[in-house]
């Protein structure tokens, strides 16, 4: 640092960026800098998820005792899973609670941000308060929901105080919302597909859980949006409605999809928030893949480890996409 | 100035995530085991963790300290999820080759996955030599075994069909739950306390295995305790009637009970019972010590009944300690503790604390409450046979199988779909 005091005086106004040359040497430190990160990611993530795949497809049950003869016939594992009725409404729940729980916490956070970025008053205590939940563990939120939500006190004491003689049965509710088809139970399609009504508080509570973070990256946003494009709309005539549908929300975009990703990565991993409040829930009205490979860890190391191949690749199906569309942005730039 | 702080800055989180990283590998490590070698240490793994529980563990520890002078006893208890946590952590360190010196386990069904996978050590030695055999009920000394060989000994014994009842519901309702009635008894027993008001049944399955163990009550009611064992050597099937008629039952009582039953646990439903919300329980005998925990008056606050059935069926969950068979760090002390744990003294003390019964038969239990009396009296006495919802009667796979179609049968009261999956593991998982 002593070095910069024998630097010429900076000159008044923003500094000009000064351009590292780049060549072999800086290629090849950075090079090195990366080495150590890669190869723990390498073993770590892509060698790990090759042992998962081949674990899946392998006779290893028992988590103590490793068979890795590969199950015949190839991929049985997964043929048995998918006709299961568990399997089933795992994947119908988690899509659901992905839907919702995206569409609520990212419009929550919109609009907890908007309404932060334009009060005079009381900026940073509204900012904490929003943001306070997403520093809780899901463990300890669960606890405190599970005790609102749970039928026999909570919230319905209040609805019975009101006159409401049947208040809902919250997370213990089987019926399904707009169901799709009514099953036999022994045919290959074992669960209803709709929105599980004992799913919504759980949702609720998650994404009440990452408002806080939604409207923290949205804040993000707003501040880099240039006061003069909102003064230049104003000049036009633009009413407050047309400035956020043309000026504000096109350039939140990039928050958005970002939001979307991480949330995203929430609501597929979702496990302590479900054990806490409901379990798995009555034929599995609540249940999730995380649940899934708990359960089967100690009895069935194969179908654990292809239940996690599969949330891997519902998690790619949205990902690589992102990944592909960032990394084309960055080649034309 | 800024470049050089964000670098310092990235090299400090890089620092922190690698502790991190490296601290969080150390947790799986024993404590202890890595620098001792000598046999003056004991390391033991359970689940025991609960105010009576950890009360009973200790009754074993002081028994091991006084055979054994100058034992330094590491007690790795984990909490939580009916064992399923410490059974996570243990497996991780039979993996990683470094396993306690005893660990908790329930016989036959989760004892064989261990025995499978080449895990536990012979005990048949010891067995021979203390004559332990003998000193049991036939039933609970086969469980210990595995093809001939037994790989653990029992400390203590608990039961898992027991209905607890409310009498001041039940004779409010003018009702008498009468085993010898059956099952048909019990629900028009439980038909007339609706019909008085009250809610008849308290369940809280927010874990399954609650709901499972009700289920299996009525399957051994109506289908005998042969019948049962017979299940899963695949000589008797769940497609039998006595089995839909007992799944017909289920359906009976689940109609019954608490409308919020997924939502509270066993613990809450025993207490909710206790309380005057409702007339019966199902649930094993480790209510008894929670519910006097809670403060509950025996014969007052809440009476017993062993569950209504045609024969007096004791469904059996046995508490017991294996000990490794390769990498064991103290073999000296482990055996000395297994010996401990078969002292019918300890075994008596320990059955007080923790509301079991002694396995040995010859353990005093003249001053035990009166509810142990009585459950020793027909596990001498009773047909025993080994509980499914608690992995006991089949391995881990056939016991998780049972759970999820329970669990599918609390969401859609389908009997033929329950039959269904029920079946085909009997055909590919027995």
């Amino acid at each position: 640092m002593t070095t910069s005091t024998a630097l010429p005086p900076a000159p008044a106004g923003p500094r000009p960026k000064k351009q590292v040359p780049h060549n072999v040497k800086t290629s090849r430190r950075a090079a090195w800098i990366f080495a150590p990160s890669l190869l723990v990611s390498f073993l770590f993530v892509y060698v790990f998820i090759g042992i998962t795949v081949y674990i899946s497809l392998s006779n290893w049950k028992i988590g103590t005792s490793p068979n890795l003869a590969l199950r015949q016939p190839f991929g049985g594992t997964y043929a048995e899973i998918v006709q299961e009725q568990r399997f089933q409404a795992d994947i119908r729940n988690v899509v659901i609670f992905t839907i919702i729980f995206l569409v609520l916490a990212i419009l929550g956070g919109l609009i907890a941000a908007l309404f932060i970025h334009h009060v005079s008053v009381g900026k940073g205590l509204f900012r904490t308060v929003f943001l306070l939940p997403y520093a809780l563990s899901f463990i300890v939120t669960g606890v405190a929901w599970r005790w609102i939500f749970a039928p026999s006190t909570g919230v319905n004491e209040i609805l019975r105080s009101m006159g409401i003689e049947n208040p809902p049965g919250w997370t213990t509710d089987t019926t399904i919302l707009g169901a799709l088809n009514d099953p036999s139970g022994t045919d290959f399609l074992k669960v209803q597909f709709g929105i599980p009504v004992a799913l919504l508080p759980i949702i609720f509570a998650a994404a009440w859980q990452l408002v806080g973070f939604a409207m923290a990256m949205y804040l993000a946003g707003l501040a880099s949006i240039p006061e003069e494009h909102l003064e230049a709309a104003n000049v036009d005539g633009a009413n407050v409605w047309q400035r956020l549908r043309y000026i504000v929300l096109p350039q939140l975009w990039p928050s958005t999809i970002t939001c979307f990703v991480l949330l995203l990565h929430v609501a597929l991993k979702i496990f302590d928030l479900v054990v806490a409040m409901s379990g798995s829930g009555p034929g599995f009205v609540t249940d999730v893949p995380g649940i899934y490979i708990y359960n089967y860890l100690t009895s069935r190391y194969d179908k654990a480890s292809a239940m996690a191949i599969i949330l891997l690749l519902l998690t790619l199906v949205v990902i690589v996409p992102y990944l592909v569309r960032g990394y084309r942005k960055e080649r034309k730039a | 100035m800024r470049a050089p702080n964000k670098l310092r800055i990235s090299l400090a989180v890089t620092a922190a995530a690698s502790l991190i990283a490296v601290t969080g590998c150390s947790a799986n490590a024993p404590a202890g085991s890595s620098t001792g070698g000598g046999s003056d240490k004991l390391e033991i793994t359970s689940w025991w963790t609960s105010g009576s529980e950890a009360d009973a563990l200790n009754v074993l520890i002081d028994g091991v300290k006084k055979s054994s002078p100058g034992l330094s006893v590491d007690n790795a208890a984990v909490s939580g999820g009916g064992g399923a946590n410490a059974r996570q952590a243990l497996a991780a360190r039979l993996q990683a080759g470094s396993p306690p010196d005893a660990w908790q386990v329930h016989p036959a069904g989760q004892l064989k996955s261990y025995v499978d996978g080449g895990q536990v050590a012979d005990l048949t030695d010891l067995w021979t030599e203390g004559n332990w055999a003998s000193q049991m009920p036939k039933d609970v000394a086969e469980a210990q075994q595995v093809d001939g060989k037994y790989y653990t000994v029992p400390i203590g014994v608990h039961r898992g069909n027991v209905l607890w009842t409310n009498p001041s519901v039940l004779s409010k309702a003018n009702v008498k739950i009468d085993p010898a009635a059956g099952v048909d008894g019990l629900i028009s027993s439980l038909k007339q306390v609706q019909a008085s008001g009250t809610t008849p049944v308290c369940l809280g399955d927010k874990d399954i295995f609650a709901s499972a163990q009700l289920l299996e009550s009525l399957i051994m009611s109506r289908a005998g305790a042969d019948n049962w064992t017979k299940l899963f050597t695949n000589e008797y099937s769940f497609d039998a009637p006595e089995v839909k008629q007992a799944l017909a039952d289920y359906k009976a009582i689940l109609s019954l009970a608490n409308k919020d039953h997924s939502a509270i646990t066993w613990d809450e439903a025993a207490k909710k019972m206790a309380d005057g919300d409702c007339a019966v329980n199902l649930m094993g005998d480790w209510a008894y010590g929670e519910l006097l925990n809670a403060g509950k008056k025996p014969g007052q606050d809440f009476a017993w009944v062993s569950f209504p059935g045609k024969e007096d069926i004791f469904d059996y969950v046995g508490d017991g300690f294996s000990i490794p068979a390769n990498n064991i760090p103290h073999a000296e002390a482990a055996r000395t503790w297994v010996k401990t744990l078969m002292d019918p003294k300890i075994q008596t003390e320990f059955a007080a604390k923790k509301g079991s019964i002694p396995a040995v038969t010859s353990a005093d239990i003249s001053g035990l409450s009166a509810y142990q009396q009585e459950a020793a009296k027909s596990l001498a006495s009773g047909a025993v046979v080994s509980s499914l919802a608690h992995a006991q009667a089949a391995g881990a796979e056939f016991a998780q199988t049972y759970a999820d179609a329970v669990s599918t049968f609390n969401g859609s009261s389908n009997i033929d779909a329950f039959i269904a999956s029920m079946t085909q593991a009997q055909k590919t998982q027995l």
